[in-house]
């Protein structure tokens, strides 16, 4: 459990106390308004490149290059111009992507560069990523493919109430590695990868190292539901980022965080580069 | 708070003194800050913050004048031959009827000729005077009011102490550590004020007998009980209500008193779910509420020998119970308990020993369906004291004693598991630690212009295998320039083995102690403070000035998404740096007449480094940046009205320059993998950049004594108006989403500015019987 959790537990709960507080006492100045737009003026800040590039074996690489903005800036991302981007692999390897923005329909999300063949990658491969643009702005990095771990069981249950409230949990076992230091990304799709998950943890072995790990839901799956269940194995600097992205978007708002720095796992802008390493099932509860 | 000489006319080395001690008392107890005067050698003393006095007269007749502000003032003659033991006992009256007293730490001379300085002293009473948010007074808001002491944000009791960080402060209550002093997330201290008799607040120049913290010393004392006769006291207030029971164990020789209190809007938040129920758009306010109970007895078992039992014990608890079967429930709480034993060995000798007990643990108990997750965390601490007070003549006043504590870290406890016994796992990262404490301490009165006081603290820490051990030399020194004009200096090296591991700038009762052990090492600090006091209009104004700069080591902060629960190797996660904070502080304060208060102004700058180390860029890329408790001017008038023998006004206005905060300064767009949605992610590069719009807040009050009745003796109506021209102080500000119209689109973004409280009117009714 991260600081930012349980913070964000307490400042729900502290706005949930404050709440009964100020209705008790203050109802009689209702409309007070204690929140009010503020102008603020904020230093300037340089523009970053950023870069999101999830390397997915089997598939043609692409990714995006942006730019970081000014907080109160137009909402619309920012474009970095002339971005060349460049992917290295194992036995020489490399692939200079093509500027190509567009959405994917899978995934359903943006690129502005796609690769010319379909990634061919086993665990331990070493990738490296450089990018440049026109104003001389160079991010690199680095990423080696995880191994796969395998899901053992997924299985599901449902609960003892009448036949049309019943729903369902789904556990999902796995075995942990011996060695310590292992971060995992499991999530369960309802009938589509393209659409939010149902579940999204990032459980560690911090505390089970080598152990078998069982992943459960709460009771919220009806049968004939088709459940896609994914299982990332990440590198430490993926789960770094990752909860330094989920630290920073939780700040905001959080007057008990204490705002982080984005642990990116680039050099010379923000972003995430790595190659991905997951295991992929789907079920229907029955 | 030791005995303070007052000017002391001439006495001839050679002529063979006396001592005359003991206790002052009053109806409820020991008079902390009363005065035992003798006029004809124009020489006094001031009881300790145990009631004793101690004077050293030549052998003769005189007459013993012994007062106390809001008591009738007693004379007695007394025919010392040889050093004798003499308490007196004062009943109420006096100058209360005709005056609204601010402050009772003795008169306004004593505290200008003390050697002591760097130390309020409030009493529950004087608190009670002034108006307070909901209308519950809280002696540690109080504190607030003083210069040199910020708060921790809107309507939070945290004492942040001449750029000391709240961990830093030693809060005692009766001899024994409160871990965590705050309910409700700060919003309330645990300190009962009708349990409380008084608090000294130790800003510098700590006295030897004190260690363990830098910051400061918030020795909380609790009322001892009317040892005369059984009294009820008690009142109802908005948001919560109390009852003291108080009486003679036996008469004259001993009392008891217990009080407890409860907040009830866990009563109106049910009443208003229950009147939603079945509303699909009502969330279900969660469950709250806290609770607290002090009690204390003391017994005067002999002529030299009194002893005394405290006890807190304190529960805040929070629960949510969703339809959906998510269950969450989160208790926290202190439990605290002394035993004392004052023995007088000779008039010119004597010691108090203690022991004591403290423990404070949080509890957060999730179960979703079938799953449960529990985690907590304690710390438990034994302390074993004893202090003597030694008065070998009237130049010297010695003190030395001893001190030893067991602590016990529970670190974290995690249980993870389901009913059905397939998911079970758990960990539990726990340390003990040992700590130890000598000290000898003397004040020297050098001659009628100086006065000195010198002292060494020796301490020492233990955890596993890791041992640490400090020196910590503390002095101070008086001159009277004038009888109107002194001149004071102190300096104090403290050692802090003890760290609150928190990521945040609030006060959560999550937050965690963890020893000095492995790369963790003791924080440091000195400081040296000077100033002067300037007494005028017949000693009804007092002037001090005072400067201070304080440096400390060894500061601890975290690394960016640190692991600071149920973590085996924590001390990894530490960083470590340098702290700055120097200031002025002004305070002038009016004690006496109808109209009475001070005016605190405190220009300050607290600063922080923190470098590049443990693979990181430190804090704010190594560069100093200002703690979230850093304020560059602070501005407090308090002022209390007499306008009737049963009327009385108060207020208080205070003014901050903004606090510190850190906001983002540029976002990005982050798709994340499959079907995860869009976000804009804030970066922030560096820390409390940005200031927010300053703080100001007055509040009004005005409690009306009513006539005693057939039922009650005493009983009062409080009035409180909380933020009385309705300021919107920023709590934080955050930044949102500019939507359009069916809000599936984001158009823009804006500052938003939090405020939690906007004019607050309250009426709290006390009683007595």
């Amino acid at each position: 459990m991260r600081i930012s959790r349980i913070s964000r537990i307490l400042w729900t709960v502290l706005n949930g106390a404050a709440r009964p507080l100020a209705v008790g006492s203050l109802a009689i100045l209702g409309g007070c308004g204690l929140q009010q737009d503020i102008d603020v003026e904020l230093p300037a800040y340089p523009a970053q490149l950023v870069v999101e590039c999830y390397l997915d074996p089997g598939k043609v690489p692409q990714l995006t290059v942006t730019e970081t903005t000014e907080y109160l800036a137009s909402p619309n991302p920012s474009l970095p111009q002339q971005v060349q981007v460049v992917l290295s692999g194992p036995a020489g390897w490399r692939d200079t992507l093509q500027f190509a923005p567009a959405f994917d329909p899978v995934t359903k999300k943006g690129y502005t560069h796609r690769g010319h063949a379909a990634l061919q990658a086993q665990p331990g491969d070493v990738f490296t990523l450089d990018v440049t643009d026109a104003l001389g702005r160079h991010l690199t990095g680095t990423a080696t493919m995880p191994a796969r771990v395998p899901i053992d069981t997924v299985e599901w249950k449902f609960n003892d109430r009448p036949e049309d409230q019943r729903e369902a949990y789904v556990l999902v076992r796995f075995q942990d590695p011996a060695t310590a230091g292992d971060y995992y990304r499991f999530q369960i799709h309802r009938d589509s990868i393209s659409d939010d998950p149902e579940v999204d943890y990032t459980p560690d072995d911090r505390l089970n190292n080598g152990q078998e790990f069982t992943l459960g839901t709460s009771y919220e799956f009806e049968a004939g539901d088709t459940l896609i269940t994914t299982l990332y194995h990440l590198d430490k600097a993926y789960a770094d980022f990752m909860q330094s992205v989920d630290d920073a978007r939780g700040a905001n708002g959080n007057p008990f965080a204490q705002p982080a720095g984005i642990r990116s796992t680039v050099q010379g802008g923000l972003g995430v580069f790595t190659v991905l390493s997951y295991e992929r099932r789907t079920i229907i509860i029955k | 708070m030791g005995i303070i000489c007052l000017a002391a006319g001439p006495v001839a080395a050679q002529q063979r003194t006396n001592t005359l001690s003991g206790r002052v008392l009053g109806e409820a107890g020991i008079l902390p800050g009363a005065t035992v005067a003798v006029p004809a050698l124009s020489t006094g003393a001031t009881a300790d913050e145990k009631g004793t006095y101690t004077l050293s007269l030549p052998a003769g007749r005189y007459q013993v004048v012994v007062s106390f502000i809001g008591y009738q003032t007693i004379t007695r003659e007394v025919n010392l031959r040889a050093s004798q033991r003499l308490d007196f006992r004062l009943t109420p009256g006096g100058t209360e009827l005709g005056e609204v007293v601010v402050e009772a730490s003795g008169t306004l001379e004593q505290k200008q000729k003390s050697t002591q300085m760097s130390v309020e002293r409030l009493t529950a009473a004087e608190a009670k005077l002034l108006p307070a948010l909901f209308g519950e007074v809280d002696i540690l808001k109080t504190l607030q009011l003083k210069p040199g002491v910020q708060n921790g944000g809107e309507g939070t009791s945290g004492l942040f102490v001449r750029g000391g960080s709240a961990d830093q402060n030693l809060v005692l209550v009766d001899d024994a550590v409160v871990y965590n002093p705050n309910h409700l997330f700060g919003l309330f201290s645990v300190f009962n004020s009708d349990a409380v008799q008084s608090v000294d607040l130790y800003k510098g120049g700590f006295p030897a007998q004190f260690g363990g913290r830098l910051s400061s010393v918030v020795d909380v004392k609790l009322r001892e009980g009317n040892n005369q006769k059984l009294g009820v006291t008690g009142g109802l207030g908005l948001i919560s209500s109390r009852l003291t029971v108080e009486g003679p164990l036996k008469k004259g020789k001993g009392a008891f008193l217990v009080s407890g209190r409860r907040t009830y809007f866990d009563i109106f938040t049910r009443q208003i779910n229950k009147l939603n129920e079945g509303d699909p758009d009502f969330n279900p306010i969660p469950d709250y509420y806290f609770y607290d109970f002090n009690a204390k007895a003391n017994y005067t078992l002999s002529e030299k020998d009194r002893v005394y039992l405290s006890g807190y014990y304190g529960q805040d608890k929070f629960g949510f119970n969703s339809s959906g079967g998510f269950n969450f429930n989160f208790n926290w709480g202190n439990a605290v308990a002394s035993a004392r034993w004052n023995h007088v060995f000779s008039p010119r000798l004597y010691a108090n020993t203690s022991a004591s007990f403290t423990h404070y643990k949080y509890e957060i108990a999730n179960k979703l369906d079938q799953f449960s997750f529990n985690l907590s965390s304690t710390i438990r601490d034994y302390t074993l004291k004893t202090d003597f007070e030694y008065t070998p003549n009237e130049r010297h006043t010695v003190r030395f004693g001893a001190m030893g504590t067991q602590h016990r870290f529970g670190v974290g406890r995690l249980k993870a598991g389901s009913t059905d016994g397939r998911l079970n796992f758990g960990d539990d990262v726990g340390y003990n630690g040992q700590e130890g404490g000598l000290y000898f301490t003397d004040n020297f009165r050098a001659s009628d212009r100086w006065q000195l006081e010198g002292g060494l603290r020796l301490t020492g820490f233990r955890s596993g295998s890791d041992a640490y051990a400090g020196l910590e030399p503390r002095a101070a020194a008086r001159y009277t320039l004038s009888p109107k004009l002194t001149l004071k200096a102190n300096y104090a090296l403290m050692y802090q083995y003890l760290h609150l591991v928190t990521n945040s700038g609030a006060s959560l009762p999550t937050d965690i102690w963890y020893p000095s052990r492995l790369s963790v090492k003791p924080q440091r600090s000195q400081q040296a403070s000077a100033g002067a006091s300037f007494l005028f209009a017949g000693g009804q104004w007092l002037l001090t000035n005072e400067v201070y700069y304080k440096w400390a080591t060894n500061q601890v902060d975290f690394r960016d998404g640190a692991q600071l629960f149920v973590n085996p190797d924590l001390d990894a996660e530490f960083l470590f740096g340098k702290g700055f904070a120097y200031g002025d502080e002004i305070y002038l304060e009016k004690k006496t007449g109808r109209t009475t208060g001070w005016i605190g102004y405190t220009l300050s700058w607290t600063k922080r480094r923190f470098p590049a180390q443990r693979g990181t860029a430190g804090i704010n890329n190594g560069e100093l940046f200002y703690p979230t408790y850093d304020r560059r001017h602070n501005l407090t008038v308090v002022g209390l009205h007499k306008l009737s023998q049963r009327v009385s006004l108060t207020g208080s206005f205070t003014y901050s320059s903004g606090n510190p905060t850190t906001l983002p300064l540029a976002r990005f767009l982050f798709q994340d993998v499959y079907g995860a949605e869009d976000s804009a992610v804030p970066v922030y590069p560096s820390r409390n950049g940005y200031r927010l719009a300053p703080y100001h807040r007055l509040d009004l009050g005005l409690v009306w004594k009513m006539k005693p009745t057939r039922w009650f003796t005493e009983s009062d109506l409080t009035f409180s108006v909380y933020n009385a021209y309705s300021r919107r102080n920023p709590y934080f500000v955050f930044f949102d989403q500019v939507k359009n119209e069916d809000e599936s689109q984001v158009i823009g973004y804006r500052a938003r500015q939090v405020s939690l409280f906007p004019i607050i009117p309250s009426a709290t009714y006390n009683f007595k019987f």
